[in-house]
């Protein structure tokens, strides 16, 4: 069952239309990627979804009705600028985001105790935001996005920023999260993370939706004519041939992209023939950054 | 817009504000301040009394010599040392030639000024005052009584008058104010009601400046720092705006009724003991107007301020987008200072209706002279209705304005926001 979906968005800015037409649906229970470049309307797209922003056409469907209050409600949101009240004390900062979602009294205190004990900041609660590292600061904002037992989390490029230690922490909060059932959304430019965490994702480029499935759906349908290769020799060859699409070199490996389906077995043979020294000839893996080259075009350079 | 969100806001606001360090301080250092404001004035204006003045009296009649001499002798300015005096006596023909003596003394302010009373004066009433600085203002109302009585005893002097006619004549006339209004007795006017009429205008004028202005900081600050979003996404715009406008609206009437407190006791008890025409007129019902028109002020005012930091993301162009603000608390407030001298001017009585002026004049006003309760209450209604049509105006901006950030907006991009629907 969807949880969410987005229908027909459309977000215009003086001119510039940043959103345009996206649609995409987020399935309960799963862990979902919004990917793309930066300026590609990730952040717009997620305002929207929460309502923040006002779209200029399309609605979002929480559960199958319009999203209203009650969806801000059972949101967590970690927006990509974090921000806190700097003169409050940790503890009291806390309890009022919570209080904001509906949250309050004894339960809430228990739960953010528990949280400042797990992630180190027991000994703080009493400190003012100002007074704290900017990695602690960082892991006020994750309890105050999860301290109300959301069922949502929208987490807006969540580890721009990170040090390691935190990027880990937010890591184990997410598979935490999915294994509780909550959906999880989350926006990143960065591909690797979308791979290892997605269940399905949408990829979005100038403000347009290019992609949108689970993942492995995804990967199964561009890994049949996708090689990625390591070898010694000269493949120029290849770039006219009638069997390639495109080679695209990526340092330690090159992916090679057939026209057609199942001509992969074609393709080894056209290599050993042109003593080609081949290392590894790996046919189903493809990463997703080579999906969006393959899509959004080779300007790319400010994803991985 | 009120829910338990808006109310988690308000409760947000009062703890940081009412336990806040800056909160307690203005408490106490305003009064401190408008008391030193008050006697920096009161300095200044009795140092231009305190000061030295040397006189020379001329005349070519000894009679009028003597007899002004005696008079100045017994003002109480002679008698503290502040006015000193001697007389000289000069032909008219001569006094040119005297005065060229005494030019230099008078350029270097050895002598404050010679003052030329021919016997003429004796029926013309004319004299003449030589000085480096001519419009002494407050030396001529310390000597001209005292010439004045010294001509009339003169003059009166060859007449068959008895002392009790010449007694009269001598006497200036003494103009006391009294107040007419609807109540039964007509109450003798003091100056009271003029300094409480200053020290409220004044009050309102800086409680409003300042609340306006650190509400546009607090929401540039939350702009700048980034919680805007976070909590945009537990709360709508309006209900941000409405929380966070409330929330300082009550801590600032609560600092207003500390401050009004000693007044109030004033009023009810008698654990205060000022001079009685130093006391103002006014009904305790004056107090509890002031502080509700106190709080649609700030309601319109922070409203305003509040928009302005959304449009901006940093405290300087926030300041630069602020004056026509600053002009419309400050306008109304030289209005209202105004009516010290005359409160029944026709400006006084339109801008006591019109908004946003109202709230800072129809309160002056009404210390001042008796407003008729209809105008008192279209004033209320009019400030209402424009605080409504503010509030929906305020929350369109704010709403797009809030999450604006980078490039300084342009006023025409504002009003296009305006004219947006949702």
């Amino acid at each position: 069952m969807n949880a969410l979906e987005v229908k027909n968005l459309t977000k215009r800015f003086s001119g510039l239309t940043a959103v345009d037409n996206a649609s995409f649906s987020v399935s309960e229970g799963s862990v979902f990627g919004l990917i793309g470049r930066n300026g590609a309307g990730k952040t717009t797209t997620i305002r929207m979804m929460l309502n923040i922003y006002f779209p200029d056409e399309g609605e979002v469907l929480f559960r199958g009705k319009k999203t209203e209050q009650d969806f801000k409600d059972i949101v967590g949101y970690l927006p990509e600028e974090r921000g806190l009240y700097k003169k409050m004390k940790v503890i009291d900062m806390l309890l009022f985001l919570s209080e904001l979602k509906g949250k309050k009294g004894n339960q809430v205190l228990k739960s953010a105790n528990y949280y400042l004990e797990r992630f180190e900041l027991a000994d703080r609660k009493n400190s003012k935001v100002e007074d704290l590292s900017k990695g602690n600061q960082q892991k006020i904002q994750f309890i105050g996005t999860i301290l109300h037992d959301p069922d949502f989390l929208i987490f807006d490029e969540p580890f721009s920023g990170l040090d390691p230690i935190n990027t880990n922490l937010l890591k184990e909060i997410i598979l935490e999260m999915k294994q509780k059932g909550k959906v999880v959304i989350f926006s990143t430019h960065l591909m690797e993370f979308a791979e290892k965490m997605c269940d399905s994702i949408a990829m979005i480029d100038k403000g347009k939706i290019i992609l949108n499935g689970k993942l492995n759906d995804i990967k199964a349908k561009y890994a049949s004519r996708n090689v990625s290769l390591d070898y010694q020799g000269n493949i120029s060859f290849l770039n006219n041939h009638s069997l390639v699409e495109s080679v695209e070199d990526f340092g330690n490996t090159t992916g090679i992209r057939l026209k057609n389906e199942n001509t992969d077995q074609q393709l080894l043979k056209l290599l050993i023939e042109n003593n080609i020294a081949i290392k590894k000839f790996n046919v189903d893996e493809i990463s997703l950054y080579e999906i969006f080259i393959s899509l959004a075009g080779k300007e790319v350079t400010d994803v991985q | 817009m009120f829910n338990r969100r808006t109310l988690a806001i308000i409760k947000r606001e009062l703890r940081t504000k009412l336990f806040s360090k800056s909160f307690i301080l203005m408490t106490l250092l305003v009064p401190l301040f408008m008391i030193l404001i008050f006697s920096i004035q009161y300095f200044i204006h009795s140092m231009s009394d305190e000061q030295r003045s040397d006189i020379i009296i001329v005349s070519d009649s000894d009679e009028i010599l003597n007899k002004v001499e005696n008079e100045i002798f017994q003002t109480s300015a002679f008698k503290s040392g502040d006015l000193t005096s001697r007389t000289e006596k000069s032909e008219i023909n001569n006094f040119e030639s005297k005065l060229n003596q005494l030019k230099s003394d008078l350029i270097n302010q050895r002598v404050t000024g010679v003052v030329f009373i021919p016997s003429s004066a004796l029926q013309t009433k004319e004299v003449k005052y030589y000085s480096a600085n001519p419009n002494n203002s407050t030396l001529f109302y310390k000597i001209k009584p005292s010439i004045n009585k010294a001509l009339v005893e003169i003059y009166f002097s060859g007449k068959q008058l008895t002392q009790e006619e010449i007694k009269f004549a001598r006497k200036d006339v003494d103009i006391s104010g009294f107040r007419v209004s609807s109540d039964k007795e007509v109450a003798q006017e003091g100056y009271g009601n003029r300094i409480a009429m200053v020290l409220f205008s004044f009050l309102l004028y800086m409680a409003l400046l300042f609340s306006g202005s650190m509400t546009m900081n607090a929401v540039v600050e939350e702009k700048s720092n980034k919680i805007v979003e976070v909590l945009l996404s537990s709360a709508s715009s309006t209900e941000l705006m409405a929380g966070k406008i409330l929330g300082t609206v009550i801590v600032e009437l609560i600092q207003m009724a500390i401050w009004l407190s000693p007044m109030f006791l004033l009023l009810t008890t008698s654990w205060f003991f000022i001079p009685a025409e130093f006391m103002p007129q006014m009904s305790i019902g004056y107090i509890f107007y002031f502080l509700f028109n106190y709080g649609l002020a700030l309601i319109t005012y922070v409203a305003l301020y509040a928009t302005v930091g959304a449009i901006f993301d940093n405290p300087q162009d926030a300041q630069s987008g602020v004056w026509p603000l600053m002009l419309l608390i400050m306008i109304p407030f030289f209005i209202a200072l105004g009516l010290e001298s005359n409160s029944q001017t026709s400006l006084a009585i339109i801008t006591s209706l019109l908004p946003f002026a109202s709230l800072i004049v129809m309160p002056a006003r009404i210390l001042m002279v008796e407003v008729p309760m209809w105008q008192v209450l279209l004033a209320i209604v009019i400030n209402v209705v424009v605080l409504i049509g503010i509030f929906k105006l305020a929350g369109k901006i704010y709403r797009i304005g809030i999450l604006l950030t980078g490039k300084k907006p342009k006023w025409s991009e504002v009003f296009r926001w305006l004219k947006l629907s949702n």
